[in-house]
């Protein structure tokens, strides 16, 4: 546009702005929310943090604010849409927002997956809110966090059933009521079912880690997948996540693969490979919420069995089997590890005890993100110090590899100990590194591999030598 | 020592085998060979097919009389227009019946050009007829009495889909695809908009025409027309009417947007002033809640305030600063705009807020040159005061303490902790004020993505990026 009409124009937008402004109201949004939660902000509470339910627009809102307020930090995306449309949002917190900085770990909280279990969702805008608040503090934690790692955080991966949960009149929420999407379907056993194959896998030999490797095609042309989950699907192949959580409601335990029992039945302790490095994370989310990890705790619901509940966490199929799930798919399908965290005995509880559920939370929270900074880390490069993209990086004693990404950055989590790690990729020859692990920080180990045709040229011009050496000596 | 010799040979004897570079290969260049010779041997093949091709279309293109005409352009390209044809022939099916009566009508034009066409000794007015005709054509390239069409002919064919259709995409569609496929160059699409136009605008004249003669349907302006046109596209064919007034650039979109726009005006205003603005459904709405007699000032500042970003958006329009779709949607979200706000006003104290609009707009001036900074200075103004008032929780402008403000403010009260923290956080006096501007240039760009991505809506990505402005 030319420049004078350009600033016309923007002086038409000002005017009619300005008219707006005169006749006296902001912008009312078209979907207001329903008689059942009028916007009513209260006097912040806390630093910002408003301790109330959020629907979809105060959602969108409160994520905004945050971006607005920490601009210079955050940034907001969507991962894709749900059934009835709403956007799938995500808060990313991180120094260098939108950009994956290599050796810098991605985490990703996701919450309200069932749409009833609302503790999570309200839990995770407050953690945004908090860590902007923090940040700008200069409390020193949430610096470090912040600036050593990309935090990706969605409040709801199931805004509609939400939307239908918290329809309801009256404070007690039905148990079941917004629990699925507005399809019907049950998120969280919506997930191909990794398990099943690596059951087979490990009688009949086979990998347990990254299968079905050309996802995309496979993910979008399969109907029965909810677009919920095809986005977070596409989401965890687009970005190499390290570690993760999975907000539930309905009990308070923290909960790590595998999901699924090995015979199919009702509750079987199914350990994976990495049981040992799980457990600890487990614990470091339930440690510090008091209510979860006290031994003395009665069971949410008098019949309720917690016999599989030590220290507030707890193996998936040793509670009860679950096919399908979001957990045990990111440890089957990529390198992110996931616990699945319960936080409250009522999936919908009255607002009035949200502040409470913060309290009870936010160092878990902040506990279990800084969990990814542990084991080995490192790059795998070739011998120029270009970067060497999806190699295995496996360790002894423990069946399950992580691969490196685009940056040829890998990390991968362990418990303190000894171990030994080897590196490989199609082409190179492996190279395996002892490394002694203590409980933090991540331990820094870079391979540089040779490729096969380095080696034979190193061959070859040794054989070169000789021949050399031979027509000399021979007089050829 | 004789192991390691023994050794070496093997070796040796192994390298001559695998390929490496050291070694010559007798073998490659006869690999080389072959190769070539594969693709020569394709390559005919592909030569013949585009032959067969290329036949084909010359046999279809029928030798003619041409009236001497400057569209040879098209005639090389029937076979792309066959394969269009063909893929809006379904349509044309399906519009076959609706558009026949048009059809009939036109063909009687056609009598009086001087083109090949000799439909009208074929046809008689009945609808099933045509239908039958129409759909004996399967690729579209053959007028109904089996003859081939000439260029004019598909120039006339388009023209009429395109005034059936009051679509000008059907235009843009063929022509797009002409384009791309480099069977036309941008002179020759230029070339052909110009002709379409022609014939379009000859239509609608003989439509016209022919609907003037019809005393039942009374008209407020010189050039009317019937057509099935919904209300809502009214304001836009006035406005362009206006705006295209004598422009014969745009030809093509001018005539659309007549055919588009004009309907039948059953109601007729008594006052001069309404002309434009009866089409602006809600603000008149709102003219008319406003009470003559008291605040008759009142309502005419209004209506003059309207009348000068009407003559505003013309103006730009006509500057060519923007397109005359983009000012027309500008007015009709003016329109919607006031149609929000009328309703939350009729939440509020009528009264109060009547007296706080009229001060500031009676300051506009028709002098659109300086409104600029004028405009600038009502904007800051407003945000001053907006600004202060959050401070001030007693007060603010729009008369609500009751319910406290809602997502604005909670915006307001985010950039202000963010260029709190910026100013604290780079202490250098001269950097704040460049900060500043990146930032706002920064934040300029995200809002628009994030408006894209369904993040923000338009709104509040309006009411952020004045915000920033204003500081």
């Amino acid at each position: 546009m030319a420049g004078r009409g350009g600033r016309a124009l923007l002086a038409l937008c000002g005017a009619l702005a300005a008219c707006g402004w005169l006749l006296g109201a902001e912008a009312q949004e078209p979907g207001a929310p329903a008689a059942g939660m009028r916007r009513r902000r209260r006097l912040q509470q806390e630093d910002g943090i408003s301790f109330e339910y959020h629907r979809y627009p105060e959602l969108r809102e409160a994520l905004v604010s945050v971006w607005l307020q920490c601009t210079a930090i955050s940034r907001i995306y969507t991962v894709g849409r749900s059934f009835e449309g709403r956007e799938l949002l995500v808060i990313e917190l991180s120094d260098n927002p939108g950009v994956h900085e290599p050796g810098e770990p991605e985490f990703k909280y996701i919450g309200n997956m069932h749409g009833n279990e609302a503790v999570g969702r309200e839990l995770l805008i407050f953690l945004a809110q908090y860590l902007c608040n923090e940040y700008q503090k200069g409390n020193e934690t949430i610096v470090n966090l912040i600036h050593s790692t990309r935090i990706h955080i969605m409040p709801s991966l199931n805004p509609d059933g939400f939307e239908k949960a918290a329809s309801q009149p009256g404070e007690l929420k039905d148990w079941f009521v917004g629990r699925s999407n507005a399809q019907g379907i049950d998120l969280n056993r919506n997930f191909p079912d990794l398990d099943r194959i690596v059951y087979v896998n490990e009688k009949e030999g086979g990998p347990n880690n990254h299968l079905l490797k050309n996802m995309k095609k496979i993910v979008d042309q399969n109907t029965k997948l909810a677009p919920e989950t095809k986005a977070v699907i596409h989401w965890i192949m687009d970005i190499p996540f390290v570690l993760s959580a999975n907000l539930h409601g309905g009990d308070l335990v923290a909960n790590y693969p595998y999901d699924e029992t090995r015979s199919g039945s009702a509750h079987e302790y199914s350990s994976c490979p990495d049981d040992a490095i799980f457990k600890s994370l487990a614990r470091a989310y339930s440690s510090f919420n008091p209510v979860m990890s006290d031994p003395s705790r009665p069971p949410c619901r008098k019949n309720d069995d917690d016999s599989s509940f030590v220290d507030g966490t707890t193996n998936g199929g040793a509670w009860y089997s679950v096919p399908g799930g979001m957990q045990d798919f990111n440890y089957l399908s990529s390198n992110c590890f996931e616990i699945t965290v319960e936080l409250s005995c009522e999936k919908f509880p009255p607002e009035e005890t949200l502040k409470s559920f913060w309290e009870d939370n936010k160092n878990s929270l902040i506990s279990y993100l800084q969990q990814i900074h542990r084991g080995v880390k490192g790059f795998v490069r070739d011998l120029q110090g270009n970067p060497i993209a999806n190699a295995t990086i496996s360790v002894e004693g423990i069946e399950h590899d992580v691969t490196s990404a685009k940056d040829g950055d890998y990390w991968r989590l362990l418990v303190p100990g000894n171990y030994k790690l080897t590196a490989s990729a199609p082409g190179y020859l492996a190279i395996t590194k002892k490394v002694a692990v203590p409980y933090s920080p991540a331990v820094g180990v870079d391979f540089e591999l040779e490729s096969f045709s380095e080696r034979k040229e190193e061959e070859k011009e040794e054989l070169m030598e000789w021949w050399k050496m031979m027509s000399e000596t021979l007089n050829f | 020592m004789g192991f390691l010799w023994t050794g070496t040979w093997i070796l040796v004897l192994v390298l001559h085998v695998s390929p490496i570079q050291a070694f010559p290969k007798p073998g490659s260049s006869q690999d080389k060979s072959l190769h070539n010779r594969e693709l020569s041997a394709e390559r005919p093949l592909n030569e013949q097919i585009a032959e067969a091709e290329a036949d084909k279309i010359k046999k279809t293109y029928p030798p003619e009389n041409k009236p001497g005409e400057s569209n040879y352009s098209f005639v090389d390209n029937l076979n792309l227009l066959k394969a269009i044809t063909e893929k809006e022939k379904i349509e044309k099916d399906r519009q076959s019946i609706r558009s026949s009566p048009f059809d009939n009508k036109l063909n009687v034009e056609d009598v009086d050009s001087t083109k090949n066409r000799r439909l009208t000794d074929d046809y008689d007015s009945t609808k099933s007829g045509l239908d039958h005709k129409l759909q004996d054509d399967p690729d579209g390239l053959h007028q109904l009495d089996g003859t081939p069409l000439t260029a004019e002919d598909i120039v006339h064919k388009i023209a009429t889909r395109i005034y059936e259709e009051n679509d000008r995409g059907v235009f843009d569609k063929i022509v797009s695809k002409l384009l791309n496929l480099g069977l036309i160059t941008e002179s020759q699409a230029h070339t052909l908009e110009d002709e379409v136009a022609e014939v379009l605008q000859k239509l609608i004249s003989q439509e016209a025409n022919n609907y003037e003669q019809d005393p039942n349907k009374p008209t407020s302006r010189t050039e009317n027309q019937a057509g099935k046109i919904p209300e809502k596209v009214s304001p836009m064919a006035a406005i362009q009417d206006g705006f295209t007034n004598g422009e014969n650039d745009e030809t093509v979109s001018n005539t659309l947007t007549l055919t588009n726009g004009l309907e039948r005006r059953t109601k007729t205003y008594s006052e001069d002033n309404f002309e434009e603005l009866q089409y602006f459904p809600n603000f008149y709405a709102l003219l008319k809640s406003i009470d003559s007699e008291k605040e008759a000032k009142e309502k005419e500042t209004l209506i003059t305030i309207m009348k000068t970003l009407i003559d505003f958006v013309k103006m730009m329009v006509k500057y060519g600063t923007i397109s005359p779709e983009e000012g027309v949607s500008y007015l009709e979200n003016l329109d919607e705009m006031i149609a929000l706000q009328t309703k939350n006003k009729l939440e509020k104290n009528a009264t109060d807020n009547k007296s706080k609009l009229f001060p500031a707009p009676s300051e506009k001036s028709h002098e659109e040159t300086d409104s600029t900074k004028e405009e600038a200075a009502k904007m800051e103004k407003e945000y001053g005061t907006l600004k202060d008032s959050t401070k001030d929780d007693n007060s603010n402008p729009g008369g609500k303490t009751d319910e406290p403000t809602g997502k604005t403010e909670a915006y307001l009260e985010a950039i202000r902790k963010n260029i709190e923290w910026l100013k604290k956080h780079d202490k250098k006096g001269n950097k704040e004020d460049y900060d500043l501007s990146k930032m706002r240039d920064f934040i300029n760009q995200q809002t628009d993505a994030y408006v894209e991505k369904g993040i923000l809506d338009k709104e509040e990505a309006k009411a952020i990026k004045r915000i920033y402005s204003s500081l």
